[in-house]
């Protein structure tokens, strides 16, 4: 088990109540796993410094979580076939 | 007679070693934004006064910055 800090970069269009809905449903393939999910913050709306899809804005969250590689692999290639995700980070920061 | 350059080297202390910052986040983009130049370049080490370590951390987190749209990579200051 390694602990992991994921960043996820969401659509703006999204309303921000649905966020953490649907996130807590992606990460039910950690917990499924065995892994346990730490901290689920959600910075909201924030400007992008350049442009992503040509959008401006996105949706900011960071996830801190323990689990396994596997399932960290299994759920960042979930997040990056919804094309409500703009972009993903994965970082150990136990290595940073 | 011209003057020779009368330059007078201050000796920097690296930030981060002073504070005993062992980890640079890449999430602090106010911390990052004064190690970038306003056309968004990477300030060199002679100029930010970081050491080797240090400033390989904060070239690395702002990298990291740039990718996730936390910092630009190029700003059009002109």
């Amino acid at each position: 088990m390694r602990r992991y800090e994921m960043m996820i970069i969401l659509d703006p269009s999204l309303e921000e109540r649905t966020v953490q809905p649907s996130l807590d449903q992606f990460l039910k393939v950690v917990t499924a796993a065995g892994g346990t999910v730490d901290k689920v913050d959600v910075w909201g709306r924030r400007r992008l410094a350049y442009e992503i899809d040509k959008k401006s804005e996105g949706i900011y969250t960071v996830v801190d979580m323990t689990a396994e590689p596997d399932a960290v692999k299994e759920l960042d290639r979930q997040l990056n076939l919804n094309e409500a995700v703009l972009r993903t980070k994965i970082l150990r920061p136990d290595l940073h | 007679m011209a003057k020779p350059p009368v330059r007078k080297p201050k000796k920097k202390v690296c930030l981060f070693c002073q504070d005993k910052v062992t980890r640079v986040d890449y999430k602090d983009t106010g911390l990052l934004r004064k190690f970038i130049s306003d056309r968004g370049k990477i300030r060199a080490r002679r100029v930010s006064g970081n050491c080797t370590q240090h400033q390989r951390d904060v070239a690395t987190a702002i990298k990291n910055a740039r990718e996730m749209a936390l910092l630009p990579y190029t700003s059009t200051a002109r």
